[in-house]
């Protein structure tokens, strides 16, 4: 059966070239690393978890091997995860060679029990709401796929507490959602201060991916609102297990927009076929608030972001039951 | 009294970005900051610069050149369509530079005859559909040879001017199948008795609903006044 993403190029007479091309490299690329992976040495309650473009299906030339090593079971005070886990980082990172900084994201063993329980105050910090999030809305198992699966459907229960009422979109992960969208822009800031490194091409992200992942999150919310309680799990596992493009092609499709849609996925699209390229990239790299008037790649991914988000914002706003929601629900 | 957003829904003026052509502002021609002030008061998202005829350019370029930042997220010129009397060269050249400013140039089909200079506006030439009067740009088959030959040119739908050449909208819907995919932005109003631009009317907006929700992500220029104002 044809993705929503097929199902919105045939609609809206709009091809997707480099994000179908994405999920064919996504798709040969996480078969070789799952063989790979599955060699090492594995202490039972561990999974290796790919996120960033791998959990989108749109992994290019330039993308990074982002993972987590996700373990289950006891935990330190700070959620701190026993020594010795295997594999060890060293030993994925052996296999997944172009890992990800050893940034407080990804730099170390991650305890789902943290992830699942520590949902606000203090001791959600920002790198544990970034970890939990990205497990979310945007990731795949690289390997210990039961042990995903498990921490999957944990966290959906625990965001789908007592709290939650049929006929209405979950208030708790929908402002967790929001909350993460905003920690990120916020952080954008805050990285500036520290320093104009990458100021390019973390704001190209913010305008593109980052804008795609949270609207990829708020809409399968918002779409609870025709549900019983007892269907959510469900219904949010189905969707959040297909990349964030087909969560967003579907909904232009389920609200008539698909002249709408295609336009708007498609500068995503062409976004996507622009990061493929090194020279691209490099220039977005490069660019700084000082020097970003004279960037014709930062200059296209601006005008992209503003289709883009002119597009999911006229999916939000203008067609026919998404405004009501969005004002009950997405402000306050 | 009734509000009249409570009694009226009106998809047009709830339309986000929504902004005013200066091509309806006749009184103010020439006084660029009275114009835009207006236009600010309708909107300060989108708006539409209008040069109709070359003699104007000028007094545009220098306003923009001297201009405070400007409130406009979508910023249209409007290229000119009468008075012409540079080549089409030193036309583009000028346009070149005013596009600096702004994120589209619109120019009428039926206005340009030698298509080679344009490219160098490349994605920033924005071409419309033209209305019953003219004898090009009109359909899909005018607009096809223009398209090939300046592919990276977007799309503005005049859904008037669609209609005036088909008022069961047939024409209309055709565009927007061809074209879509380079919609920029819309030209929206009704169209008189000797096909200018007057207020979109009730009965119109109640005809054109089925295209303009097709083109929702896009900015709306009204090319004359709310019909309420």
């Amino acid at each position: 059966m044809a993705s929503p993403l097929e199902q919105l190029s045939a609609a809206s007479g709009r091809e997707f070239p480099n994000l179908l091309k994405a999920r064919e490299l996504t798709s040969k690329g996480l078969s070789e690393r799952r063989a790979r992976l599955a060699e090492l040495p594995y202490d039972e309650n561990v999974s290796i978890v790919l996120t960033g473009s791998w959990g989108r299906s749109e992994v290019t030339s330039g993308s990074d091997d982002d993972f987590m090593l996700l373990v289950t079971g006891d935990i330190g005070d700070k959620g701190d995860v026993r020594e010795g886990v295997r594999p060890s980082k060293a030993e994925v990172e052996k296999i997944l060679d172009r890992p990800p900084g050893d940034q407080g994201i990804f730099g170390k063993p991650v305890s789902s029990r943290w992830m699942i329980e520590k949902i606000g105050l203090e001791d959600d910090q920002n790198s544990n709401l970034t970890r939990r999030m990205l497990f979310l809305l945007e990731s795949v198992y690289a390997t210990g796929g039961e042990i995903y699966e498990a921490v999957y459907n944990e966290l959906l229960d625990r965001y789908l507490d007592q709290s939650v009422k049929s006929l209405h979109p979950p208030r708790f992960l929908l402002n967790d959602v929001v909350r993460y969208w905003r920690t990120m822009c916020v952080d954008f800031a805050g990285k500036e201060r520290e320093g104009p490194e990458k100021w390019g091409l973390r704001n190209a992200k913010l305008r593109t991916a980052r804008k795609m992942l949270f609207a990829s999150g708020l809409l399968p919310v918002f779409e609870c609102n025709d549900l019983e309680k007892g269907q959510m799990t469900e219904f949010l596992r189905g969707q959040l297990e297909i990349p964030p493009a087909d969560r967003i092609a579907r909904a232009f499709l389920n609200h008539n927009a698909a002249d709408p849609g295609g336009r708007t996925l498609g500068a995503y699209d062409d976004f996507l076929g622009l990061l493929d390229k090194e020279d691209f990239r490099d220039e977005l790299n490069a660019v700084t608030r000082e020097n970003y008037k004279g960037s014709s790649a930062f200059s296209e991914t601006t005008r992209l972001g503003e289709d883009l988000e002119q597009g999911l914002l006229a999916l939000l706003f203008e067609t026919d039951s998404l405004p009501k929601l969005v004002r009950e629900y997405a402000i306050f | 009294m009734v509000p009249l957003l409570l009694t009226e829904p009106d998809l047009v003026l709830a339309h986000h970005p929504l902004g005013a052509s200066t091509g309806y502002m006749g009184d103010l021609r020439g006084d660029w900051p009275a114009q835009l002030g207006q236009a600010r008061e309708l909107s300060p998202f989108a708006i539409e610069l209008s040069v109709l005829s070359e003699s104007e350019i000028d007094g545009l370029a220098s306003y923009l050149v001297g201009a405070p930042p400007l409130p406009f997220r979508y910023l249209s010129i409007h290229g000119p369509s009468k008075g012409r009397v540079m080549s089409e060269s030193a036309l583009v050249d000028v346009l070149l530079e005013l596009g600096a400013h702004a994120q589209a140039v619109v120019m009428h089909p039926d206005t340009m005859e030698d298509p080679a200079p344009y490219r160098s506006l490349g994605r920033k030439l924005v071409l419309e559909n033209m209305d019953a009067r003219k004898h090009d740009g009109r359909t899909v088959e005018e607009l096809d040879g223009w398209f090939a030959e300046l592919p990276d040119a977007g799309f503005c739908f005049d859904i008037a001017h669609a209609w005036s050449v088909d008022d069961t909208m047939g024409v209309g819907g055709g565009l927007l199948d061809a074209f879509r995919t380079r919609l920029r932005h819309l030209h929206v109003s009704s169209m008189g008795s000797d096909l200018d631009h007057v207020p979109l009317t009730e009965e119109h907006e109640e005809l054109f609903t089925p295209l303009l929700q097709r083109c929702l992500d896009v900015p709306w220029i009204l090319e004359a006044p709310p019909r309420h104002s």
